[in-house]
């Protein structure tokens, strides 16, 4: 059973690995230069936000950002490319594998992409900052990083199945991906919301990803609304992708 | 079991376009099967359907006596192909292209890792294995293209038009090889090359709208057309007045010029006196009976010449 997907994951980790210091220094220069802007740079100017000094503030969304983003980001271009430009996903299926092998093996590397890089991003946070946790509040914390780089990939397989011209990949990260994140409260409270709009906001799953990763990490606690939202998104998530992939595939 | 591939009734139609239509053929197990056609005939979309990467819309089709639609695990199983545009992967290296592949067929490594070995001395890749495809030439990536189809020894070979785009060196490299497999394992090969279907192929059909026009091994086919009118022309002088001459006949079928001597084909064999009455003698250096060769047979049916 998925002995196919666990080949594919395989092939795609394996090329990672080929450039993975690159990569790394690639991915984590953005959030860390972020980092470095405001929650250094702007040190004196932003007081505490809701008793938590500013750094600190920003630190876990900074993380899941790197996370979901790369997730997304391979996910949506891997599928693009091997469909489209090199064909490979072709030369798959004409192997004793199924579609689900296929579509499966290439969400596990896209969420295996966004935790390796999430997970550099922190180590360098962390050493940069003087901010230690318990080990139960990391562990909450792994578990919307996770779900969170899951949501993602998913949602990057779907747009990396149906889109067949690669500017529109670029323009969903533009117009969906980045304003969304940066909806949910990476650099804000989300106090800061009128109050109208506020309950919208609470049932964003990338609220869920970003405000239940922050109060994991920084206070332990498991937000049930945030928990059960992603929970559920990211099995809606993956069986859609699922099933796009396995309609479009076999035209 | 005599029939490796058997095809029922297959009819395939993309948004208006009858890419196959209603096709129905046996392929005998151990053979070398051609199929011939023009471009758009339908060859990679029936190799698509036999394949499994496609859903006729109508029709079944059965390989090794496994039902492409039901139970497409197990012909994949036993299938290779070498589609007509090669899709390696230029992140792997040639060797890990090949182990992949294997991987995905449950091979162990200690089973594949001789095998690929065997494979890569016979299509004379042992030196490059460590290399990325994309710095390989057209003809090395076709070879690797065809060794990684054979890893598994697949008992139906599938191959989209194996050697276009190969200098003639490499073409003769890879027929050499596609004879070595006969009688190995069934092989379905598509092509435009009417010397390569001659040299290889048991036997040919010509396909042309999604339909089959002709079946038979490529003796049989010249033979039909033996009694085609082919003729061929010399003139002494004035070639280029004698072309616009034969143009207007209307029995002439077709026309091919080469410098001063025509090659054309009659509507039949009434027509060669109105022919030489319209020309005249003066000219005239000789005229002689072709033996039809498949490509006449071809253009015959298609009306199309064959791509280069
Ligand atoms: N994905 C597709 N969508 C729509 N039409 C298609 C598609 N693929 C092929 N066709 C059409 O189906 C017909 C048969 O195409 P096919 O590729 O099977 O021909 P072929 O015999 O392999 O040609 P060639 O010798 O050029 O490779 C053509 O008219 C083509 O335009
Ligand atoms: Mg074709």
């Amino acid at each position: 059973m998925f002995r196919g997907a666990f080949t594919i994951w395989g092939r795609d980790m394996r090329v990672l690995r080929r450039s993975l210091f690159s990569e790394l220094v690639a991915v984590t220069a953005y959030p860390i230069t972020l980092y470095l802007a405001f929650g250094v740079g702007l040190k004196g100017y932003i007081a505490d936000v809701e008793g938590v000094p500013y750094a600190l503030f920003i630190a876990p969304g900074l993380i899941s950002m790197t996370a979901v983003s790369a997730a997304f980001e391979e996910s949506a271009w891997s599928m693009w490319f091997h469909r489209k430009v090199q064909r490979t996903i072709e030369e798959y299926r004409v192997n004793p594998i199924t579609v689900y092998d296929i579509v499966i093996g290439k969400i596990v590397s896209g969420f295996s992409q966004g935790a390796i890089k999430g997970v550099a991003v922190a180590v360098v946070i962390f050493l940069l900052t003087p901010f230690r946790f318990p080990m139960a509040h990391f562990l909450a914390y792994l578990y919307f990083i996770a779900l969170g780089s899951m949501v993602f990939s998913c949602f990057g397989t779907m747009c990396g199945t149906v889109i067949d011209k690669p500017e529109n990949i670029g323009r969903i990260q533009g117009v969906v991906i980045v304003p969304l994140i940066f909806m949910s409260g990476i650099f804000f409270p989300l106090s800061s919301y009128p109050a109208t709009i506020l309950p919208v906001i609470r049932v964003l799953p990338t609220t869920a990803i970003f405000e239940g990763a922050r109060l994991s990490l920084l206070g332990g606690v498991m937000e049930p609304v945030y928990t059960v939202t992603l929970t559920l998104t990211a099995a809606a998530a993956f069986v859609l992708a699922v099933w796009i992939f396995n309609r479009k595939i076999e035209e | 079991m005599n029939n490796a591939i058997s095809i029922q009734n297959i009819t395939k139609v993309y948004d208006g376009i009858r890419a196959v239509d209603d096709l129905s053929l046996e392929v005998r197990s151990g053979t070398i099967f051609g199929l011939l056609g023009p471009n758009g005939a339908g060859k990679t979309t029936l190799i698509k359907i036999l394949t499994t990467l496609m859903r006729p819309t109508s029709g079944n089709a059965f390989v090794e006596g496994k039902s492409v639609l039901t139970d497409g695990a197990s012909v994949r199983g036993m299938i290779g192909v070498v589609p007509q545009v090669n899709n390696l992967d230029r992140y792997l290296t040639a060797r890990e292209n090949l182990a992949l592949h294997a991987r995905m067929h449950r091979m162990r490594a200690r089973e594949y890792g001789p095998r690929i070995d065997e494979l890569l001395e016979l299509t004379g890749l042992t030196g490059r294995q460590h290399d990325f495809p994309d710095t390989f030439s057209g003809g090395m990536q076709r070879r690797l293209v065809v060794a990684r189809a054979l890893i598994h020894a697949p008992r139906v070979l599938f191959l989209d038009e194996p050697t276009t785009g190969l200098d003639p060196q490499s073409r003769r490299a890879v027929w050499a090889y596609i004879q070595s497999l006969r009688s190995t394992m069934t092989i379905f090969l598509t092509t435009h090359y009417m010397d390569e279907a001659d040299t290889l192929c048991d036997r040919i059909v010509i396909m042309d709208h999604g339909r089959p026009l002709v079946d038979g091994t490529a003796a049989q086919l010249k033979e039909a057309f033996a009694h085609s009118h082919v003729y061929e022309l010399e003139f002494r002088a004035n070639a280029d007045r004698y072309e616009e001459v034969l143009r207007t006949f209307p029995f002439i079928r077709s026309l091919e010029r080469r410098g001063n001597s025509f090659r054309l084909e009659l509507r039949d064999e009434e027509s060669l006196k109105p022919l030489m009455d319209g020309i005249g003698s003066k000219d005239l250096k000789g005229i002689c009976l072709e033996e039809p060769s498949l490509e006449d047979v071809f253009i015959h049916l298609t009306g199309k010449k064959i791509r280069e």
